[in-house]
């Protein structure tokens, strides 16, 4: 009775709304775990999202579910807002990466130059957790669609090409998220992808090059890795030392006419907290108070002109991985900021 | 490595910065505007560095970035660059430069000619390093002059060009309170006090002079032990603090590459001896060093035979010769320096923090100076 309400065509009410949303949401999303009752903000994450790294390794593999943990403990969000990503298929990550290098990374043939460009030496854990990473992208990008805003508590692996992995980055989650939104030709959407992470979106800027329905706009610091940079639609390359206000400038320079002009059906956001001072390998000056500034005047500037966005957390680099799991943590609470404000 | 262009060049810098995510604890690049020779710590967290161009050039006083010294809350510095304290002008290159300790004064020579200057370093009230005496030398050789600090607590400078010349100098009055009795014209390679009163004058080729200032005979000197080398290897030489582990132990390195390990007591035998895994095709030897670490026993640094600072664990040497591979190499200055049809950049010097186990400082020929803290990946779990 209600699944031929969906294809009717008197009015839909709010209750036939729902009901086909439901069953639409089972067909499309990558999803483990989906909350289509709840109504607050809709968290991405799994607990899958780490794996074992050796001993002394530098990559800070445990801030992801301290992301979660620090909301939670701090009441940002209840448990019930979680959503829980489907790992990305090998079909899924084709669309941005070759099929020789997923059947290597997949089964362990990457060589050892291969694997010492991206810092992390091959595991069948770091697969396993990087295809969740890129799933939770694509998922998050998928309830922002349906509810206007989702946070992952993981993603922003913007140095990985189609064929190599590169600074941290195996797969590019924001690529495959963006190739696959963008659906078919002729009804193809159109997504933004606003990096503002400290080191340039070299693979995803690479990846979308000739890809005129994707729009990759970068602000990063010149001197941070990759010195190779690549071409963005966008990139705007700050000096050292830059802090929140003069910061905050330059992204409310930019923004605003890429919205109005580009008019994106999606937009992704890399909301790396690497530009803030005390990160060990950013070389901005940026505070907490500035990230969160940053993070609020994107969400805002996109939402209130009726564009959905999907936020990752990006990078960040730190010895202190309580410290800088709460830095992450920093989009979330702003996210849920213009949730409220804008009555999601 | 033949021409590259500045993409490629570019891959591989970014590669190296992945790679030393996991080698390093920590690493500051700096950029001089001119190149140094010297690197002079002046106290725990500030060095002294100088250029040696023909005409003027600058002292300047460094102070490290705070963010490697702070052991907790590293977060809380945000200071991650060296930053100039004190700074001056000499009027001809600087070829050695000593810091006399518990004084703010430091001692450099010009490479060309016996004399010292003196300067004063400066202090809160002041930036500027200011020349305030001079002391001559003995030679009238042309070469520069080697300089030491003294241990006591009058401050006092050893130098001098060649054995016969070799002179301590009080620097309050001016006046030199010893002379060392040599008739041998023998380059020295470097200076150094291992006590109080006893001094080692290390000659380059390969002869040392260990000389007690209240004795009044004159020493004889000991010449290296034997080695596969033949003539015309030169020879520099480092004697191990007095804190660190197994001290009473001098290490000497050959330009053949060529390192030999003897006692304090005994310089014409070798404890142990091993071939260093370097380039012997340099040119310049003026800056081939050997030191010991003051905080990792058994550890000593080579730099000077090519773009690299290298670390050996000497522990494994054997009376032997044999190929001995470093436990460390610091590449950095190789792989920032300028690139395409430029030279090969040389390491013009190294020193090691005095209490952090296995942090060093390194410069080079491009301008380059670098702190880093590298990591033992022997020890590390796999």
């Amino acid at each position: 009775m209600y699944i031929k309400q969906i294809f009717s065509k008197r009015p839909r009410t709010k209750l036939d709304q729902l009901v086909g949303a439901a069953i639409t949401f089972c067909r499309c999303f990558h999803a483990e775990q989906i909350r289509p009752e709840d109504n607050g903000l809709p968290i991405v994450h799994h607990s899958k999202y780490v794996c074992e790294l050796p001993a002394n390794h530098r990559f800070p593999m445990g801030k992801f579910p301290r992301v979660l943990h620090f909301l939670l403990k701090d009441q940002v969000i209840t448990d019930k807002q979680v959503w829980v990503p489907e790992i990305a298929s090998q079909h899924l990550l084709s669309g941005v990466h070759t099929d020789e290098y997923l059947d290597n990374f997949i089964n362990g043939k990457i060589n050892e130059q291969e694997q010492r460009r991206t810092g992390f030496p091959w595991s069948e854990g770091i697969v396993r957790r990087c295809r969740y990473e890129t799933g939770g992208t694509v998922l998050a990008a998928e309830i922002a669609l349906q509810r206007g805003l989702a946070c992952s508590t993981a993603g922003g692996t913007h140095h990985a090409f189609p064929s190599y992995g590169s600074g941290f980055c195996l797969l590019n989650d924001l690529a495959v998220a963006a190739k696959y939104l963008t659906g078919k030709s002729p009804l193809k959407r159109k997504v933004l992808i606003v990096d503002l992470d400290v080191h340039q979106g070299d693979g995803t800027a690479f990846i979308f090059k000739e890809e005129s329905c994707v729009f990759t706009f970068s602000v990063h610091c010149g001197k941070n890795f990759p010195l190779r940079k690549q071409q963005s639609d966008l990139d705007v390359s700050v000096e050292d030392g830059m802090e929140d206000k003069e910061y905050l400038s330059t992204v409310e320079a930019h923004l605003p006419w890429l919205l109005d002009t580009f008019r994106p059906d999606l937009v992704l956001y890399d909301a790396g907290v690497d530009p803030h001072w005390e990160d060990e390998l950013g070389r901005l000056r940026l505070t907490d108070q500035g990230l969160y500034q940053r993070d609020l005047y994107v969400m805002k500037s996109v939402v209130t002109r009726g564009v959905p966005v999907a936020t990752v957390i990006g990078g960040g680099y730190s010895r202190d991985i309580d410290k800088l799991a709460i830095r992450h943590s920093i989009v979330h609470r702003a996210a849920t900021q213009v949730w409220r404000e804008c009555g999601m | 490595m033949g021409e590259m262009d500045a993409a490629e060049f570019d891959d591989v810098v970014d590669d190296w910065f992945i790679e030393s995510l996991k080698t390093y604890k920590d690493l500051h690049v700096y950029q001089l505007e001119h190149p140094t020779r010297v690197i002079e710590w002046t106290s725990g967290k500030t060095v002294c560095v100088a250029g040696y161009r023909s005409a003027k050039n600058e002292l300047l006083e460094l102070l490290l970035p705070l963010k490697l010294l702070a052991e907790e809350n590293k977060g809380l510095c945000a200071e991650r660059d060296f930053k100039v304290v004190h700074g001056g002008f000499a009027e001809g290159p600087v070829h050695c430069l000593r810091h006399i300790p518990g004084t703010r004064c430091a001692v450099t020579n010009d490479g060309r000619s016996s004399g010292l200057q003196v300067w004063d370093l400066g202090g809160d009230d002041s930036d500027v390093i200011r020349r305030t005496a001079s002391v001559a030398g003995r030679s009238a050789s042309g070469r520069g002059s080697r300089i030491a600090a003294g241990l006591s607590s009058d401050p006092r400078v050893l130098h001098g060009a060649e054995s016969s010349d070799v002179l301590l100098t009080d620097l309050t009055s001016g006046q030199s309170v010893y002379k060392l009795k040599s008739d041998a014209a023998d380059p020295l390679s470097s200076l150094q006090f291992v006590s109080d009163s006893v001094f080692l004058a290390c000659c380059c080729s390969g002869n040392i002079y260990t000389v007690d200032t209240r004795a009044s005979d004159a020493p004889r000197p000991s010449p290296p032990p034997a080695t596969g080398g033949g003539d015309g290897v030169l020879w520099c030489a480092d004697a191990s603090p007095s804190s660190a582990g197994g001290a009473g132990r001098v290490a000497r390195l050959s330009s053949s590459g060529e390192a030999v390990l003897s006692d304090l007591r005994d310089l014409g035998g070798a404890v142990s001896r091993a071939r260093l895994d370097v380039l012997i095709d340099h040119h310049n030897w003026d800056d081939v060093k050997v030191s010991w670490a003051p905080a990792l026993d058994d550890c000593i640094a080579a730099s000077g035979f090519s773009g690299t600072v290298q670390i050996y664990d000497t522990s494994a040497w054997a009376a032997e010769p044999a190929a001995a591979r470093p436990l460390f190499e610091h590449r950095g200055h190789v792989v920032s320096s300028q690139r395409a049809d430029s030279l090969p950049v040389l390491v013009t010097s190294h020193v090691w923090h005095p209490e952090r186990p296995r942090t060093l400082l390194s410069a080079a020929a491009d301008g380059s100076v670098h702190v880093w803290d590298w990591v033992d990946q022997s020890a590390a779990a796999c």
